[in-house]
């Protein structure tokens, strides 16, 4: 799956310039000429190399699905709404100290907390807020810095920069936690060996995160400056329909907004998404909706991530309940529907229904299935 | 006993042209000598400074030409003779003055301004021929051909001065300034007798007699041209111009200055000596017309060699039209004619290929077989671009500012200025400089975006100044920015050097021309004495600097300064002070050119003591250009370049 001769200066013009970026920090991960910035890829100067790991890693050029599904999932791509899944339930932690900084249920911090205690990992790539709310890429090593890294921001946040972080001689094992598209790259990292990075294969567990769209830090966060001190927000909440808020909670008050007043901050590339709940993981977590309020939605993918909610639950760490049938009719729904969105969205892009920019490798019963008819 | 003061009249000394200007002054006995550094000038104050002590010469760097000028000036108005020296650019800025003294005329004692100017702009940064600007403030103009005549026309210079009452300019070029030749010493002059004097003259009857200058204007004016035609009447009979050749030549060159031997030369080469006669101007403003007028009649043809603007040939064709009928016949061929251009600089070959033309002459100046070998040889030579020395901290300054500008992402730039950072707008400092002009424009540019706010201007300014560059134009800058509330940031390279031209000391650095110490002015509480916020940073520690510039960048304020002070490289290296690091490239590390670095570190930071070990595909140290700075070694995205201490 070569690039074709491509590299920072083509991955500037088909997707950093193009309005496709969605923020991941692929392309930042072995790179000294762009980094991530104020919520932008900011390009420090120019590179000339022809075949690069950024533009082959990069979730929004061309992909083929099937050779990513199958080098992940060790399946072919399918038309399952939400993905290839061997199990799908709700979840949660049954430790008060993740419940009070958790989103949801904390299960994420939970089940890595548990994969670094057993060995199973040594370090993740995931992402923390800073003192002023704006998230970051990091690399926790420990319990207590996946709790700092524990909250959604709503924002992308390339969390694959922090990949950089790790030195290229380094056998640690890691693991990745990470949206749709930081997902999807860090799939087409394992299909496609980065050349002077660390090898993803030693990434032994990949959690995705449930996302509709992210803000942009570098328009939000003036906007959010406009409302409150950030560095008082404990926590950003989207609770799911029939609302329609943001909310940001501080220490004494919580402050709800219009979500009409929070789009004009979403990244546009969100609209060319299609992976609501990052299908190249081994696990994928979301909220469980306001009927189940501090559970999370967890589809396991691989034996990977059923081997460790198994051991979660047998350490008593975690429970578990079935999803009711009404609530995954409603996540797949959900799920198609943002998937025929972005087809739209990407076809009306490129002027030509079969032209689907980065989606590649479908085969047309595949891509009948998802695209409105 | 510095040799150029040397008591040995008659002896024979290999000078630089620079060298014999500076032995032509103290030969004519002067007090004062002031100047401020500019190629190809910059050797003519240090060598008088030199022997400044036992021949009781006050010889200063001035802050700007300007107050050289009126330095030399007050020396002349006390009776002392004296010189002031500078480039081109530096008649631009004492230009001012010298419309004011020529109006009240100087005093007593002669004074010389010798020019230097650069033809093609090797070490400028503009060409112009400053003769012109003796024809606009109505000065006498020489202009000397060889370090003999560099000296004497100097010496003689102050006669001319002294008997006319006026500035008298010597002009050479940088093949004058730079070519040694041998020089014949003159006497030294006696012992000053007589005190420094300044009449200071009030004479309500008699104005034109004061130092001050006071309405009716043309009633000084016209005394000055009467000064310039008394100056003509001298030129006439100089020996500074001479005529070689037939009686009746077939053409005539009338040249000046260097193209002397261009002229000469070329003659030579075509074997013409016979049908072409030489007229080579040494007083060339004001023009002596009945001398050229007398070999006008004597041709049919002129042909004028001389570099950059058709001086002489203008004010010889302009004779001539005064001379007609009799003149009529007469071709012209020049800068009008097109033989020459009005650019770059003249040669030898230029002249032949002019003749050759003119007279419809072949001539094959060298075997045709050679001639094609010579071209494919050059093509060995490898292309050696500018570069700043290794350990210059101007790369680790505009590497942050390169940095700052594009994190900051609203498209900011930097706003040039004159000296190695000049370099800036060129890969040496990474196409930083956006804007270059004159010494000073920097800040003075950037007070001009920094006003643009209610038009929806929203790019950050940047400018940057050396600190010899700062008191020498920049100062009323930022006075400007701060008080007209400018929104730039000016930044101060303070590299404790003139470096540029030469190390020459400056108002910062502690030292005179002379060597003894001076006061050392502060920076710091300079800038913010007058209203400008203050930090400095040394350039070399790069996240603080680029930090401190986002932050900078990021104000809606007046002027303000970041000083980035690090001793420049040369200057380290000449007070032997240790070098910190030794480096060195793990080959085991280093990507090379792969993906992850594409030569980072050789191909876009650039510093002479890297180089890039193509056969193994690797950086390495030059063991022999790298001087230990260790900023590479911040650079590398893997750790592969290893600094470790001294020591």
């Amino acid at each position: 799956m070569s690039s074709n001769g491509r590299g920072s200066r083509k991955l500037i013009e088909d997707v950093i310039g193009a309005g496709l970026c969605t923020g991941c920090g692929a392309c930042v991960t072995g790179c000294p000429y762009m980094v991530a910035y104020e919520g932008r890829i900011v390009v420090l100067d120019k590179c000339t190399v022809e075949d690069g790991d950024c533009y082959k890693h990069c979730p929004r050029t061309q992909t083929d699905m099937n050779a990513v599904s199958e080098k992940v999932l060790g399946v072919p791509y399918g038309a399952e709404e939400v993905g290839h899944a061997l199990k799908i339930h709700m979840a949660r932690s049954t430790d008060d100290q993740i419940k009070q900084k958790a989103q949801d249920g904390g299960t994420v911090t939970t089940l890595l907390a548990l994969a670094l205690d057993e060995g199973i990992i040594d370090a993740v790539v995931c992402t923390r807020m800073d003192e002023d709310k704006v998230p970051h890429g990091y690399l926790a090593r420990s319990r207590d810095e996946l709790l700092q890294c524990a909250g959604s921001s709503y924002e992308a946040s390339f969390a694959l920069e922090a990949y950089r972080k790790i030195p290229h001689e380094s056998t640690d094992k890691l693991a990745v936690v990470g949206l749709g598209c930081e997902t999807e790259a860090l799939a087409k990292m394992k299909t496609d060996l980065p050349i002077n990075s660390v090898n993803p294969d030693h990434v032994q567990l990949t959690v995705g995160l449930f996302c509709g769209w992210a803000l942009r830090s570098n328009t939000f966060h003036p906007f959010l400056r406009g409302l409150c001190d950030p560095s008082q927000a404990v926590k950003f909440d989207i609770p799911h329909t029939p609302h329609y808020t943001f909310d940001v909670y501080t220490s004494s008050e919580t402050k709800s907004l219009s979500l009409d007043e929070i789009r004009p901050y979403i990244n546009p590339a969100c609209q060319y998404c299609w992976d609501m709940t990052a299908e190249f993981s081994d696990i994928s977590v979301g909220s469980a909706g306001s009927k189940f309020p501090g559970w999370n939605t967890v589809i396991i993918r691989t034996g990977t991530g059923a081997k460790l909610v198994e051991l979660a639950e047998k350490k008593g760490i975690m429970e578990t309940q079935p999803l009711p049938e009404w609530r995954l009719s409603h996540l797949k729904t959900v799920a198609l529907n943002r998937k025929r969105t972005a087809f739209k969205n990407i076809t009306e892009k490129t002027g030509d229904k079969n032209d689907l920019l980065y989606v590649g490798g479908l085969s047309e019963g595949v891509i009948d299935k998802l695209r409105e008819d | 006993m510095a040799s150029i003061a040397m008591d040995k009249p008659g002896a024979t000394a290999l000078l630089m042209g620079n060298e014999a200007v500076a032995r032509g002054a103290i030969e004519a006995g002067i007090g004062v000598a002031a100047a401020y550094p500019g190629s190809p000038t910059s050797e003519v104050l240090p060598t008088i400074a030199g022997a400044a002590e036992e021949m009781n010469i006050h010889a200063e760097w001035s802050s700007n030409e300007k107050v050289a000028t009126e330095v030399a000036a007050a020396a002349s108005f006390a009776g002392i003779r004296s010189l002031s020296i500078m480039k081109q650019n530096g008649a631009n800025v004492a230009a001012d003055f010298i419309v004011n003294v020529n109006m009240t005329g100087i005093g007593e004692a002669g004074m010389v301004i010798f020019i230097s100017d650069d033809p093609g702009g090797m070490t400028s940064n503009n060409e112009e021929d400053s003769r012109t600007i003796t024809k606009w403030l109505d000065n006498p103009l020489m202009e000397a051909s060889s370090a003999q005549e560099a000296k004497d026309m100097v010496k003689w210079a102050y006669e001319v001065s002294e008997a006319v009452n006026l500035v008298v300019f010597v002009r050479g070029v940088t093949r004058l300034s730079y070519t040694k030749g041998n020089v014949i010493l003159g006497e030294l002059p006696e012992k000053r007798e007589k005190k420094a004097y300044f009449p200071a003259i009030w004479d309500m009857y008699n104005p034109v007699k004061s130092k001050f200058t006071s309405g009716p204007f043309p009633v000084f004016h016209k005394p000055l041209h009467e000064k310039l035609e008394k100056a003509r009447a001298i030129f006439e009979t100089s020996t500074f111009n001479r005529y070689m050749g037939p009686e009746n030549p077939e053409l005539l060159i009338i040249t000046c200055g260097a193209c002397t031997s261009y002229s000469t030369e070329a003659v030579e080469a075509l074997d013409v000596g016979h049908r072409i006669g030489i007229l080579k101007l040494g007083t060339t403003w004001p023009l002596p017309e009945k001398l050229v007028g007398k070999y006008l009649t004597s041709t049919k043809k002129v042909f004028f060699v001389e570099e950059m603007d058709p001086f002489v040939e203008r004010s010889v064709m302009e004779l001539a039209a005064s001379m007609l009928p009799e003149t009529s016949e007469l071709a012209f061929y020049g800068k009008r004619s097109g033989h020459l251009t009005p650019y770059n600089e003249q040669s030898t070959d230029l002249v032949i290929e002019a003749l050759r033309d003119i007279l419809g002459l072949s001539y094959q100046p060298r075997d045709l077989n050679y001639e094609k070998e010579a071209e494919e040889a050059v093509k060995l030579v490898p292309h050696r671009p500018i570069n700043m020395c290794a350990g210059c901290p101007h790369r680790a300054t505009f590497w942050a500012i390169k940095n700052a500008i594009k994190l900051d992402g609203r498209n900011g730039f930097t706003c040039g200025d004159i000296g190695c950072y000049s370099m800036a707008f060129a890969g040496p400092g990474f196409f930083q400089a956006r804007t270059m002009h004159a010494m000073g424009s920097g800040a003075g540019v950037a007070n001009g975006f920094g006003n643009l706010k209610q038009f929806g201007f929203d790019q950050p300014v940047l400018a940057v100044t050396g600190d010899s560059t700062f008191y020498h134009a920049v100062l009323p800058a930022l006075v400007n920015g701060v008080y007209n509330k400018s929104n730039f940031t000016l930044l101060i390279l303070d590299n404790s050097a003139t470096a540029m031209t030469g190390f020459q000391p400056h108002p910062g650095t502690g030292e005179l021309a002379t060597g003894e110490p001076a006061p050392v002015v502060d920076m710091e509480a300079l800038c913010r004495s007058v209203g400008a916020e203050v930090r400095v940073c040394d350039p070399f520690d790069l996240e603080d600097t680029t930090k401190t510039l986002l932050e900078m960048m990021r104000k809606e304020s007046g002027a303000r300064v970041i000083i980035m002070r690090r001793m420049c490289e040369l200057v380290r290296a000449k007070r032997k002070i240790p070098r910190p690091y030794t480096m060195h490239v793990d080959p085991g590390k280093c990507l090379g050119d792969s993906c992850g670095c594409d030569r980072l570190c050789t191909r876009i930071l650039g510093c002479p003591g890297l180089m890039w070990d193509s056969e193994a595909g690797k950086a390495a140290i030059d063991e022999a250009l790298c001087v230990g700075c260790g900023l590479c070694a911040d650079i590398c995205p893997v750790g592969a370049i290893i600094r470790e201490e001294v020591s």
